[in-house]
């Protein structure tokens, strides 16, 4: 497992975008201002292209508010990324942060989500066609 | 009151005129057009912080009488500075000793207040505020229930705030008007306030037109209630306002899930701001009624505007790119949501949740 973009440290305590095999494993660790996840979004497109990755997960599990603002970047990254020929899969999405989501209006049908990181990667090798992830892992 | 109650208000009551009335109130006293904008944002803010507990006639009268009070308050801060100008010296810090004599003027006051209350209520109050009883065992000893309870404490409360502040500001009433409407506006009786007409006699009687703004326009009975204010003027602000936010309403019994969808409300409306208007403050305390506690937010811009204020709180409006949430959205998350918003000038956005048992 290799980190990537070590050399951009500026917001590197709040993401970590990480390759594992042919996915990016890309994880939000703290609130996020617009001009940070704008950034996030331009740093993971561009190691998408780098990587010459086929799936990437983003794992906002560490994010107490996921609102408009944010649902919408989120919804972009993903349509971006399929213009890459790359599937995304959103993970960790917390209870009281999808029960107000739902509440606010915000429909994410038009991206792939699953619990947690294990059912994310599962979810990729799923949508590939391929075990990505589980080959680089070396196990099933 | 509900979520549709509050929206009809906006949609059909009186706060639509109210800015405009409010502008001619302070435009016929001052000229300078920031201090204008200033002190009809600053009116309004705080009638919609007054609105749940006044009856819908009263809300322009409030308004007029609130303008007015902060018209004097900014005349004699005006002239206080004048006077001190030429000190370099900073006058919070030179009056210490009046803050003393201050301090002994209020602790006289609430002494006088309570000797003023039924012996009954008295002990009540005490045994709740002081001694901290629960509302459920002070029910049980006086074979009573604790909702009963809730509700004469309130009482209790709205009758100590206008004893003390007549003490305090050692007023006469001079009508036998006065205390009846007086304990309705502390009270929050909107029912009362109408038998009373007690809008029409704050336009009347100047006493009751000064008190009126530290009953209505207070901080709640909390006693660890404090107000959050947040200056927002970049998206940096967002992020600082909602964890601001959920931090105070942390303070008090709401769900993990009730926290969340305050912060995303908060995160929304702030980032309103900061989309469309050049800055404005977000206010963020605890309040109490009758049987329970909540989260008031204002959010406050000095900003374009909401052209149309109905459409804007329609589903699937949206000025920018986003998606298509905004208002309407927002105003879900919420038990009550309300909106006055004056072209050109700003707008104010006024939010409550309360704790569901």
């Amino acid at each position: 497992m290799a980190t990537v973009n070590q050399t951009e440290q500026a917001h590197q305590i709040s993401v970590s975008i990480l390759r594992q095999g042919a996915y990016l494993i890309a994880s939000i660790h703290a609130a996020l201002d617009d001009e940070e996840l704008g950034r996030f979004q331009r740093d993971l497109i561009r190691q998408i292209t780098k990587s010459r990755s086929r799936g990437v997960i983003i794992d906002v599990g560490a994010l107490d508010v996921l609102d408009s603002f944010g649902s919408c970047t989120l919804r972009n990254l993903a349509l971006m990324a399929r213009l890459q020929g790359a599937v995304t899969v959103i993970v960790g999405i917390q209870p009281d942060v999808a029960f107000a989501m739902v509440h606010l209006g915000i429909h994410l049908e038009d991206v792939h989500t699953a619990l947690g990181l294990e059912e994310g990667l599962a979810r990729l090798d799923e949508l590939t066609g391929a075990g990505g992830a589980r080959s680089a892992r070396g196990s099933a | 009151m509900g979520i549709e109650a509050l929206a009809d208000r906006q949609l059909t009551g009186g706060l639509a005129e109210l800015p405009a009335l409010i502008r001619r109130v302070v435009a016929s006293r001052i000229r300078d057009a920031n201090a204008i904008d200033d002190l009809v944002q600053e009116t309004l803010a705080r009638v919609m912080t007054a609105q749940a507990r006044l009856d819908d006639s009263a809300l322009a009268p409030y308004a007029v009488v609130v303008a007015r009070n902060l018209l004097s308050a900014q005349w004699r801060q005006d002239v206080r500075f004048k006077q001190h100008a030429h000190r370099l010296i900073d006058l919070t810090d030179a009056s210490r000793p009046e803050d003393q004599v201050l301090q002994r003027e209020e602790s006289r006051a609430v002494a006088s207040a309570l000797a003023q209350l039924p012996e009954g209520e008295r002990q009540t109050l005490i045994a709740h505020e002081v001694e901290g009883q629960a509302t459920s065992d002070l029910a049980a000893k006086s074979g009573s229930t604790a909702g009963a309870v809730a509700a004469q404490l309130h009482r209790t409360r709205a009758k100590l705030r206008v004893e003390y502040l007549l003490a305090l500001e050692r007023t006469r009433l001079p009508t036998e008007r006065c205390r009846p409407v007086l304990l309705s506006l502390s009270g929050g009786e909107r029912r009362r306030q109408r038998e009373l007409d007690a809008a029409g006699h704050l336009l009347e009687c100047p006493e009751c037109a000064g008190l009126s703004g530290p009953l209505l326009d207070r901080l709640d009975g909390h006693p660890e209630g404090e107000e959050a204010i947040i200056a927002v003027r970049s998206d940096r602000d967002v992020v600082r306002a909602r964890q601001r936010g959920r931090e105070i309403a942390a303070q008090i019994d709401f769900s993990s899930t009730d926290l969340t969808l305050i912060a995303t409300a908060i995160s929304e409306v702030v980032r309103n701001i900061v989309r469309f208007a050049d800055h404005g403050q977000l206010r963020v305390r605890v309040i109490e009624d009758a049987a329970r506690r909540g989260l008031l937010i204002v959010a406050r811009d000095v900003g374009p505007g909401i052209p149309d204020v109905d459409r804007a709180l329609r589903d699937g409006y949206s000025t920018y790119g986003g998606l298509g949430i905004g208002l309407p959205g927002v105003r879900r998350l919420m038990d009550e949501f309300s909106i006055a918003s004056e072209l050109g000038k700003g707008t104010t956005i006024t939010m409550a949740k309360w704790v569901h048992a």
